[in-house]
């Protein structure tokens, strides 16, 4: 009865629509419903750039954090659902980022503004982990997999992770202290690639100690 | 939260005047009633600072005419008491609102005058108000390091009363201004990592010209502990993290104190740190601020040197490189 009801709750995790639902989700409930009700405070400008923002990073670190995940846990339904949604959530991650900027050029309100804006390095890092993004989204579809071949579209993919680098500097040298939040998502990140690393190296040593027999025999219980 | 703050209201407080002297507020709410009757409503409203118009004001100050900032808006109560740079309750400008006012006392409090001065003491806030009272009130414009601004009427006295009060010696070039230190009650004491207590500083002559404030209240009322209570600094031609709150400590020293910003980013907050358009923080430009209260679409303005405050305290930095001072 038990792994009928799990049955049923990874079959809604692996949904399409769930994934949506949640990504859309979140931006409706911090950024839409909160403008819409006056609820974004004394500077809703402000709000909705940090809110945007914060949407953008922390959804790059759960794309991020996905694959190395499906490698520490191969058997694991719940990340093999969650895993069916790396495409939705990497580009939405681009989406927020999108947004952010968007509110960056309210925020500094006329031409002039902006243009003082991008004479800082701080802008220069989220544009360009933004840029890649846009790059990385652009390319999320089967076509450009198929056009750029496997190995080629993988490897434009890692640069994700200087996305990542990048973004993680501009969030932590966002404001007063911001390094106390921005290292949790360094942290973690960096824990689960070391993880994924290691066990992907001691993989590969024990293929090489027993290259006859290969894998262990998985027996199944009848 | 309301009845608490209702509570810090109804202490008796030495400084206020007796309540016989005070006019009943139904009467004093229906002044306008009785100038109308006689026809000089229009006029009579003109004459009144407009702080004092609406507000029924418990802490029975008036506004200092040289501080009036004509044809400037106040910033709304609400918006100057919720949106709140106060780290020792939290990184975010909601939460010092959230957090301060769940049973941290900012009655009584005591603070210390030391260091190089003929008269230290260890003096309660309220006795220290009623020695250098009367209060007065003075609107004055706030600008944040952050690129964003306020206007708000503060209550208090010059910072200059205590200093004549404590009289510094001859040795003594600076002030030190700390903060209180009370982690078992403040949450950002205890979880982040910032040298605790905030410590600011100025040097004697600045903090003996004539704007240098000590703000007990706003808006007429004594301050919010989110606002700095129970005593706070006030310097409106500097950056505000230089307006130091909730102080426990004020210090005559020899040598440039080691302040909590400059410390932590010294290339990005000076120990001078005066409103100045003209040298950018290292991530933004300085050369326009948001007007907190103005709109979505609206509200940006020029930041202006010194704040605006130019003619009071441009002399204190002649011949000043204020790009290496900044």
């Amino acid at each position: 009865m038990r792994a009928l009801y799990m049955n049923l709750v990874f079959k809604i995790l692996g949904k399409k629509i769930f994934a949506l639902a949640v990504l859309v989700g979140v931006g409706v409930w911090l950024l839409a419903i909160p403008a819409f009700t006056g609820d974004l405070g004394a500077n809703p400008v402000e709000k909705l750039l940090h809110q945007s923002g914060e949407i953008a990073i922390w959804t790059l670190g759960a794309v991020l954090s996905l694959s190395p995940l499906r490698v520490l846990f191969p058997r694991s339904w719940l990340v093999n659902a969650l895993n069916r949604h790396r495409r939705i959530v990497g580009v939405s991650a681009c989406v927020y980022g999108l947004l952010h900027f968007g509110f960056h050029l309210l925020y500094e309100g006329d031409v002039q503004a902006i243009a003082r804006g991008f004479a800082k390095p701080f802008v220069w890092f989220g544009l360009g982990g933004l840029s890649i993004l846009v790059i990385l989204a652009g390319t999320s579809n089967n076509f450009s997999i198929r056009k750029l071949g496997g190995k080629n579209w993988k490897r434009l993919h890692r640069l994700a992770y200087a996305a990542a680098a990048l973004l993680i500097y501009h969030q932590a040298i966002a404001g007063k202290g911001h390094w106390n939040v921005a290292r949790w998502l360094l942290f973690s990140l960096l824990a689960l690639q070391t993880a994924r690393v290691t066990k992907m190296l001691f993989t590969r040593l024990r293929c090489i100690n027993r290259p006859i027999s290969g894998l262990p025999a998985v027996t199944t219980a009848p | 939260m309301e009845t608490e703050l209702a509570q810090a209201n109804c202490i008796y407080r030495p400084w206020d005047l007796a309540q016989p002297a005070v006019t009943p507020e139904a009467y004093y709410l229906r002044r306008r009633e009785f100038l109308r009757v006689f026809g000089l409503g229009v006029a009579a409203s003109a004459l009144l600072p407009p702080g004092i118009r609406a507000e029924s004001a418990t802490l029975n100050d008036s506004l200092n005419p040289s501080y009036k900032l004509d044809g400037v808006k106040l910033t709304p109560e609400e918006l100057v008491t919720s949106y709140n740079n106060f780290y020792e309750w939290g990184l975010a400008k909601n939460e010092p609102k959230e957090r301060a006012n769940h049973g941290w006392k900012t009655r009584p409090w005591s603070i210390e005058i030391r260091g190089l001065c003929a008269n230290p003491r260890k003096i309660d806030v309220d006795e220290l108000i009623q020695l250098l009272g009367p209060i007065e009130r003075r609107n004055y414009r706030h600008r944040c390091v952050e690129a964003w601004s306020m206007v708000i009427p503060w209550d208090g006295f010059p910072l200059a009363k205590l200093i004549d009060l404590a009289a510094p010696k001859t040795e003594a070039k600076y002030v030190r201004f700390t903060s209180f230190f009370d982690p078992e009650n403040c949450p950002g004491q205890r979880s982040n990592d910032f040298p605790w207590p905030y410590s600011e500083g100025l040097t004697l002559e600045e903090a003996r010209n004539q704007l240098a404030f000590m703000a007990v209240g706003l808006y007429g009322k004594p301050l919010r502990n989110q606002n700095g209570a129970p005593l706070r600094l006030v310097v409106p031609w500097k950056y505000g993290f230089k307006s130091a709150k909730s102080l426990a400590k004020i210090e005559f020293v020899t040598e440039q104190p080691i302040t909590l910003w400059n410390q932590l980013a010294p290339n990005e907050y000076g120990f001078y740190a005066n409103v100045n358009p003209n040298v950018d923080h290292p991530r933004w430009s300085q050369k326009s601020e948001r007007v907190i209260g103005a709109g979505f679409f609206s509200g940006k303005q020029p930041t202006l040197m010194f704040n605006g405050y130019e003619k009071q305290v441009a002399h204190l930095y002649a011949g000043m490189d204020l790009r290496k001072n900044f």
